[in-house]
């Protein structure tokens, strides 16, 4: 069976925008067809008319031909259609194959009890017809993002899916396990299923989809084979510009230590990790998701406590757990990798969340000096270039990218001093990464000290002034700029450098 | 029909007019109250009947401002009502033991201060439900009311102790112009300093104010403590209102409060929300409830239409942050 499906003419409007104009897209059985466009560029609403989320104004959908009618997301899935989330839909207390089978359970015949060896088997057979490596016994929460989305995918595929709607899967995930899923797309492929892939990573796109679609302002700007087109001219048609290839200019770092670690261990997390990072340097950590990284920055930023070793700041010995307050006070700051989580306040304005930090320098006599405030954050909204309507807006309506760069925008006051970035740039548009990095490079040549982690080698490369890669709590090798080598860093962190002691 | 309408008003714009909205509904429904009760009773729009209903709410103002802090954060206070019975009983105590009214009103709100601080601590700083710690220190503090009257009330005749409560000015009691320098200070407390900030960071998220270093652990417990010292005061408003000490006074107090702060727009989930709002709640839900004792509607109802108006509320407050979620 060649399943297809075809959109066609499609047009939606939200009052008086225009958020699809007479789109065509198509996905057949056997291919990945990319999706690629800048937020907002009208992707997801697409992909909500397809799986009856929200209902199209024009336009029809056509499955093998003949009309469909997707009025609600149990049509979709009738027809076989599945939307894989960022949102992980498992239960993380049940099982792989519980979680496969929630809904739809096998019992034992005609008995009330579950035939817990027949579901097992079922999945087992589905993971191996597919080449991956999973216990279907195992609970959901022990899973990784990584491993969490190829479940997802399996329980989709188990309910008769043919096509399946990734967005962005990638932006939550390993090197490693990008790996894995990659096989496991091509796997998909070769068995028939129809892949609608939703990304901003160019090599991905050129590295597994047959078809590649741009999408800007409502309507489709290039649809493609990836075989005739080039990523250059999807990222031109993307943005209507074309990106300059970025070389970061040599530049020479003063001699002024400001952050000293020495023989820092802590249980499970990372050992005997020792390096310095000077005023004016961009310091970049790398390694796979487990590397310890992560945890290193938080000891540092005084979030955890119990290591051992020694970690100095402007020449003083740090008291571990002292607490982000004293980390604030003496010109830290923290930008951390869960925006959602413990980045903004959803509930409150872009004023109130660019402005906390800086309060109490605001404030006379026990009262905050409003016009104060007002002017370091429009300074601090326009030096971000975010996209705002005014201060007064509630952060939550923002995108992704406007988000994070509130996040960076707090703390842009001169006292700063030593700036933790967790994965800077993890899941915003490529406009948003470039104000971004041009901000750290903008704070480094203050004098800022800046140390990030961060998970992508290219922004790792483009960043640094100074690599460090790890391999499960171990730093591996140092690479200063502009003496970087690629290859040789994917394999540090792969584990394939271990210096000589780690064997021991 | 000019041509000038301006399609698309932006997010920010929807959310202040979405409170002004709300302030409007709710003025506009006190108006409506007042002229349904005033129809019914000719009694309810005289000037006295005015004085008596501002006093009978009087506590209720109070106590509401500081459950606006607290519910600001996410959290509830439930041992607000116990709360006034024990500082209540602690102040007057001391009144009776000391002969000094100015230490009698001191220890007041300090005992009040004290059940706060007990539940900020547990709150805050040792990370317990908010629910069940007050409703703990809600049984605790009338168990000690009890103790400390040995269950009867204690009458008190000093002019100074029952002045706040007690005094009018012509027809205007003297607690309300009170009230209202205690809502400007605590508006002032609320917008125009870092703490106040920090009450909706808390409220808003507990994880990133934590991280930015506003020490979000340190103003749940001062946010719970201020809860308490209003709790106090109210207590020497109380007593003032009755010339005495009751072991049962501040029953269900803590229910009318939480229902005048949703009603007045501050969200259960905390961040969200004005103190205007709640004095407007206050108000609405005074003369409703000071409508229904004067129509004579009998007094079992009036608990079944004060329930009936939580659920509502509640309803009301789960939609529209349902509706902002999206």
């Amino acid at each position: 069976m060649n399943n297809r499906i075809d959109m066609k003419g499609i047009g939606k409007s939200f009052f008086a925008t225009r958020a699809l104009d007479n789109v065509d897209f198509s996905s057949v059985a056997g291919e990945v067809h990319a999706l690629v466009g800048l937020n907002g560029a009208g992707k997801s609403t697409l992909m909500k008319v397809l799986g009856g989320v929200i209902q199209r104004d024009q336009g029809v959908i056509e499955l093998n031909g003949q009309p469909i009618e997707i009025a609600a997301p149990v049509d979709a899935t009738k027809h076989g259609v599945a939307m894989i989330h960022q949102e992980y839909s498992l239960i993380n207390e049940l099982t792989v194959a519980d979680n496969i089978f929630l809904g739809r359970e096998l019992f034992i015949g005609g008995t009330p009890f579950l035939n817990k060896r027949e579901m097992a088997r079922r999945v087992r057979a589905q993971l191996d017809r597919f080449g991956l490596d999973l216990d279907p016994a195992s609970p959901v929460r022990d899973l990784n993002s990584g491993e969490k989305q190829i479940v997802e995918i399996i329980r989709a595929l188990m309910s008769d899916s043919w096509l399946i709607v990734m967005d962005e899967p990638t932006s939550a995930l390993s090197e490693e396990d990008k790996e894995r899923l990659f096989g496991f797309i091509r796997r998909m492929k070769a068995e028939g299923v129809a892949i609608i892939y939703i990304s901003h990573h160019m090599p991905e796109i050129f590295g597994i989809a047959e078809q590649v679609t741009v999408m800007r302002d409502g309507k489709i700007v290039l649809s493609e084979r990836t075989s005739n087109t080039t990523e250059a001219a999807v990222i031109k048609t993307m943005t209507g510009t074309e990106l300059d290839d970025f070389v970061k200019p040599v530049k020479t770092i003063s001699d002024d230590v400001l952050l000293d670690v020495r023989g820092l261990t802590h249980a499970h997390a990372y050992q005997d990790v020792s390096f310095d990072l000077r005023r004016g340097e961009i310091l970049v950590l790398t390694g796979l998701r487990g590397c310890g990284a992560p945890e290193l920055a938080k000891a540092i930023f005084g979030l955890t406590s119990g290591y051992e070793g020694t970690i100095s700041y402007r020449g003083t010995t740090l008291r571990p757990g002292r607490g982000p307050a004293a980390a604030v006070r003496d010109g830290m700051g923290m930008v951390t990798e869960n925006r959602d989580k413990n980045g903004i306040m959803a509930a409150l304005s872009v004023r109130d969340n660019i402005a906390l930090p800086f309060l109490e320098k605001a404030t006379r006599g026990g009262l905050i000096n409003a016009a104060k405030v007002e002017a370091v954050v429009a300074k601090a909204i326009r030096e971000t270039s975010t996209k705002t309507s005014s201060p007064d807006q509630e952060i939550r309506f923002l995108s992704g990218g406007n988000k994070q760069k509130i996040c960076f925008s707090r703390w842009l006051d001169e006292d700063l001093e030593l700036l933790i970035l967790l994965e800077p740039t993890r899941g915003i548009d490529v406009h948003a990464k470039a104000d971004i990095y041009r901000i750290i490079e903008e704070l480094a040549t203050r004098g800022v000290g800046v140390l990030i982690l961060s998970y992508e080698i290219d922004e790792v490369i483009m960043l640094a002034d100074r690599v460090i890669t790890l391999y499960q709590g171990r730093s591996v090798a140092s690479y200063s700029h502009p003496d970087f080598d690629k290859d040789k860093m994917l394999a540090d962190m792969a584990g394939a450098n271990l210096p000589a002691a780690a064997h021991a | 029909m000019t041509s000038t309408v301006t399609v698309n008003p932006t997010a920010a714009k929807a959310a202040i007019s979405g409170l002004t909205l709300r302030y409007l509904v709710l003025a506009g429904l006190i108006v409506l109250a007042s002229v349904g009760f005033s129809l019914a009773n000719e009694n309810f729009y005289s000037l006295v009947n005015i004085g008596i209903l501002l006093r009978s709410i009087a506590v209720l103002f109070l106590v509401s401002m500081g459950m606006t802090f607290v519910m600001l954060t996410g959290g509830i206070d439930l041992s607000v009502g116990s709360n006034v019975a024990f500082a209540g009983g602690v102040g007057v105590i001391t009144l009776t033991t000391t002969g000094s009214a100015p230490l009698g009103f001191l220890t007041a709100i300090l005992a009040g201060m004290a059940i706060g601080t007990i539940n900020g601590i547990f709150i805050g700083r040792l990370k317990l439900s908010a629910f069940m710690v007050t409703l703990a220190t809600f049984a605790l503090a009338r168990g000690l009311a009890l103790v400390i009257y040995d269950a009867t009330s204690i009458n008190v005749s000093d002019p100074t102790f029952l002045w706040l409560g007690g005094t009018s000015w012509g027809n205007i009691p003297v607690v309300i112009p009170f009230v209202f320098c205690v809502f400007v200070a605590l508006s002032v407390l609320l917008y125009r300093t870092p703490f106040g900030r920090n009450v909706y960071a808390a409220g808003a998220n507990f994880n990133t104010a934590f991280v930015l270093g506003r020490r979000p652990e340190r103003s749940v417990v001062w946010i719970y403590a201020l809860s308490g010292a209003l709790a106090g005061l109210s207590a020497i408003v109380t007593v003032g209102r009755v010339s005495s000490g009751q072991p049962w006074s501040g029953l269900y107090l803590e229910f009318d409060a939480i229902t005048a702060v949703i009603l007045g727009g501050t969200s259960l989930f905390g961040g969200r929300g004005r103190l205007l709002g709640t004095i407007l709640g206050v108000l609405l839900y005074g003369i409703i409830i000071n409508g229904l004792v004067l129509t004579g509607t009998n007094p079992y109802l009036q608990s079944l239409i004060k329930g009936m108006i939580l659920l509502g509320v509640v309803l009301l407050d789960s939609w529209t942050q349902r509706g902002k979620a999206a």
